[in-house]
């Protein structure tokens, strides 16, 4: 248990950082009290790791062999490295510290399966695309039935308030199911733990995080979503959840805030505004490409410092 | 579907429709005043009406502050708290100008003189359409979308010739041998009744907005 405390850290601060991405909107905006958001956020990300968090749980362990000590040193590393582009106030995605450790430890076993890296590096693009492609979809395809309904002031406040707490708890859904590979899938690799057993203490320990500290992220980031309206604050967090459900489909654990980002984007270009600041790009595109290195970097750095021994001279 | 988790909202909204039939009681008081005033009836009942009017005007606001109080103990959704809340602030102006209005009656001891009355009558009954359509056109914010648009045409063309008749009035009075000093009262009392019919119209554009935000 005690070598599992790294991935439960690992998913506590996930689950503290990412809840915000499914009901910071409604949170902020005191459309949800934050207790109903936690527990139903936990409830669905419990769930959705145990249902479906499965496939990318094989597809994380499959990337290369490890031992308990790298299984931990991966971890650690992962953990590290969210923390410290956190502090630097860089968006960033555990799903890429998790690999970039791995690939650190793959490069010291000299064995790395490059097709599934391939794949998880394809997808990593394609989250904030799909979030946008997926948000400009939803947002004509909702705006058709929305206008169609044709509501009065309250139908359509209880609606997009209804919908907003289903899509926040689908979103949950896919982020458990999606993100628990991150925090547990090392120690399956590793043969400490089984799928089942992965799955519920990731999905577990995604909730702890939930429900211990996720508030002031929520309150701050969903500020963020606020600024759109509800109806878009809706598209972003449907998108998010589709996205995230589609690459929970194929296997690999992607990061929920990219999809966010891609989804306001794509409401951006359906109504013909800057949704995203030109600096919130370059952050995104920096963590992006930082993440994964910096992750391999300690990977490396803590297995070498782990393995120094002292040599008395002769 | 839901609507056992929206207890608030439903009380918001016919906390609305409650409001909204005070004003209507606030209006039917006024125009009873004014009627008895262009009646030549001025004296007797009228500071009775006056107290009618502003007591329901009072109780409008009474309303609307449990209203306020009700949708910043987070009921609905901020957006549609503000354009409620706006909507209202809006609104409540109308009663506002019934009250004075008919204390400028009061306080001045106004007579309106003979060769005005039927103008100002027409000004009166076609400013009070306005409020109803207001009223009327609120109901379609609040109960189903339809015909909102088509009540800001006709609140906006009745406005149009709310202006005309106030003009009119105007400048019969400055034409008459009245003395200078009633000229002046009567001109006031006159823009302070048009402005009845302004405001409705810009309480009916903010409902349009409101109606319009509300589509994709």
């Amino acid at each position: 248990m005690v070598s599992l405390l790294g991935g439960i850290f690992l998913g506590w601060s996930l689950g503290a950082n990412d809840a915000s991405n499914v009901f910071g909107a409604a949170v902020a905006s005191r459309m949800l009290k934050f207790w109903t958001a936690a527990i139903l956020a936990s409830v669905f990300v419990l769930v959705g790791a145990v249902v479906s968090g499965q496939a990318g749980i094989e597809t994380l362990k499959g990337l290369t062999r490890l031992d308990l000590e790298q299984a931990i040193i991966s971890s650690v590393a992962a953990a590290i490295t969210v923390t410290i582009m956190t502090i630097l106030g860089l968006p960033v995605s555990t799903s890429q510290s998790v690999v970039g450790a791995i690939l650190g430890i793959g490069i010291l076993n000299n064995q790395l399966n490059l097709s599934g890296l391939v794949k998880v590096v394809a997808c990593w693009i394609g989250t904030p695309v799909g979030g946008a492609i997926t948000g400009i979809l939803a947002y004509y395809a909702l705006g058709a039935i929305y206008n169609r309904m044709a509501l009065n002031l309250f139908d359509s406040d209880m609606l997009l308030r209804t919908c907003l707490v289903i899509a926040g708890s689908y979103g949950a859904y896919t982020l458990g199911a999606n993100n628990v590979a991150n925090v547990t899938a090392v120690f399956v690799g590793a043969e400490l733990i089984g799928i089942l057993s992965a799955a519920l203490i990731g999905g577990a320990s995604i909730a702890l995080g939930i429900l211990t500290f996720s508030r002031p992220v929520m309150e701050t980031v969903g500020r963020k979503l606020v600024r759109l309206d509800p109806f878009s604050s809706l598209v972003v967090v449907l998108s998010m959840g589709i996205t995230t459900h589609v690459y929970t489909l194929i296997g690999v654990p992607v990061s929920t805030s990219q999809a966010v980002v891609g989804g306001v984007l794509g409401v951006g270009i359906v109504k013909g505004v800057n949704t995203v600041s030109r600096k919130t790009l370059y952050n995104i595109i920096l963590a992006w490409c930082l993440t994964p290195v910096v992750a391999c970097f300690f990977s490396l750095a803590i297995s070498f410092l782990l393995h120094l021994r002292y040599m008395p001279p002769n | 579907m839901f609507r056992f988790l929206f207890k608030k909202e439903e009380r918001v909204k016919s906390l609305i429709y409650e409001y909204m039939d005070t004003l209507k009681l606030s209006q039917a008081s006024f125009a009873e005043a004014i009627g008895h005033c262009l009646g030549g009836e001025c004296r007797e009942n009228l500071d009775f009406l006056i107290q009618q009017t502003h007591k329901f005007e009072s109780k409008a606001d009474d309303i609307r502050e449990e209203i306020k109080a009700m949708m910043y103990g987070k009921a609905l959704i901020p957006d549609s708290r503000g354009d409620v809340m706006g909507l209202l602030e809006a609104v409540d102006n109308i009663p506002h100008l019934f009250e004075r209005v008919l204390y400028m009656i009061q306080t001045q001891k106004l007579d309106i003189p003979d060769f005005l009355v039927l103008d100002i009558r027409e000004l009166v009954r076609i400013s009070l359409e306005c409020c109803d359509l207001v009223f009327k056109q609120m109901t379609a914010l609040f109960e189903k979308q339809q015909s909102i648009r088509s009540l800001v045409a006709t609140i906006d063309t009745n406005e149009s010739h709310c202006d005309h008749i106030e003009r009119r009035i105007i400048t019969r009075i400055f034409d008459s041998h009245l003395d200078p000093f009633l000229k002046l009262q009567v001109k006031d009392l006159v823009v302070q009744i048009g402005e009845i019919s302004d405001q409705a119209d810009r309480v009916s554009r903010r409902i349009n907005i409101i109606s319009m935000k509300r589509r994709v």
